[in-house]
């Protein structure tokens, strides 16, 4: 299958451009796409820490648990949005980048180990909910979630330092046909949102 | 200018130049690190807010609430810290030539005055916190703004590298 005209495609649409050509749109996309990871992440680490008996042990696993996967989930729903937007602005580019797409492969692990925690060891009721230290199963499960998700935040890091520019760079006239846009740039011709 | 002067001598130092060295590796992992810490302050502030609110975690005193959050809070805050000056040395002119590094920098240490005035707070009253101290509106709202100001220092930290979007406001911002 050709994704190439899609990514095209996402990329040309209207929204995309329009957050391409305003200065102040992605930046304000990428903040609070780092508030909603940051949460996500945060809220996440208590519950793996409560399983691993490091932290929150004065407190039932499932009351933990409860608290805080409302807001883990809310916030992804927010990470996916403004994560879409970014995506879109620049496609193909996402698309091709190496961390991208181990960033996405590091979730899909991250999602299908905590599909198989649900269904085993953290299956309601859980037996070792109160009092009881977790079965090795489940802090497996919680020390791979955390390691996973540190590197999904490390991965995401790095597509910021690998994509910069490019965009500019694509859609940047070649100087000899555009002379008064070359002259009048000088030898910095990345615009100022082309920062990491 | 002075912070341009300061962040000139800092880039020149030998830390410095030892980071500008390795800054394609180095200050991605930095970073990164950085927002593992934020995540932690984050959650923590999340959690404590939602505590005095009485919205979530009622099962335990906000003594306990604190107990449990406020140590790793602290602990993340000294990373942050850590982490950050690494990021000042490697990178002078980008952190602190900006109006958002400095705001950023007077929510941090706010948000970490109340951090601390809650701890002493909360252990001075005991389990009776939350009826002696806690049920008053104004507490909840300084609890509110203070999940809303730790929310602000995370997006004004990520605007260190888009402070174009200040305008004049900006000190990188040539008159």
């Amino acid at each position: 299958m050709n994704l190439i005209p899609l990514l095209d495609g996402l990329k040309n649409s209207g929204i995309a451009t329009a957050i391409r050509n305003s200065l102040y749109i992605f930046p304000l996309l990428e903040a609070v796409h780092v508030i909603a990871l940051t949460l996500v992440f945060g809220t996440i680490m208590i519950v793996d820490l409560r399983i691993l008996g490091v932290a929150s042990t004065s407190r039932p696993y499932s009351r933990v648990s409860a608290d805080m996967l409302k807001w883990t989930w809310g916030a992804f729903a927010l990470a996916l949005v403004t994560g879409s937007f970014m995506f879109i602005t620049n496609a193909r580019v996402y698309f091709d980048n190496t961390f991208f797409r181990f960033k996405f492969l590091l979730m899909a692990l991250a999602g299908l180990n905590m599909l198989v925690f649900q269904l085993t060891a953290g299956r309601e009721p859980v037996a070792w909910n109160d009092g009881v230290p977790a079965p090795p199963r489940a802090k497996a499960a919680a020390i791979a979630s955390l390691v996973l998700w540190v590197l999904v935040i490390g991965m995401g890091r790095s597509v910021g330092f690998t994509t910069t520019g490019a965009a500019a760079k694509e859609t940047a006239p070649p100087p000899s046909v555009d002379f008064d846009s070359f002259l009048s740039s000088g030898p910095s011709s990345a615009p100022p949102g082309a920062s990491h | 200018m002075i912070l341009e002067d300061v962040a000139h001598w800092i880039a020149a130092t030998q830390a410095s130049v030892l980071i500008q060295t390795n800054e394609k590796w180095f200050i991605p992992a930095v970073q990164s690190v950085h927002i593992v810490g934020i995540g932690v302050v984050l959650a923590c502030v999340l959690v404590m807010t939602l505590r005095v609110l009485g919205w979530s975690g009622k099962d335990q005193s906000v003594l306990q609430t604190q107990r449990r959050f406020g140590p790793w809070m602290i602990g993340a805050l000294w990373l942050l810290l850590a982490t950050g000056v690494l990021m000042i040395i490697g990178e002078p002119e980008r952190e602190l030539v900006t109006f958002s590094f400095w705001a950023k920098m007077t929510l941090v240490a706010l948000g970490t005055a109340v951090a601390l005035v809650f701890q002493r707070s909360v252990r001075a009253a005991g389990p009776d916190w939350e009826d002696r101290v806690g049920a008053h509106a104004s507490v909840k709202m300084v609890a509110v703004a203070t999940l809303v100001m730790w929310l602000a220092v995370v997006f004004l930290g990520r605007l260190i590298a888009y402070d174009h979007i200040w305008g004049a406001l900006s000190p990188s911002i040539k008159q």
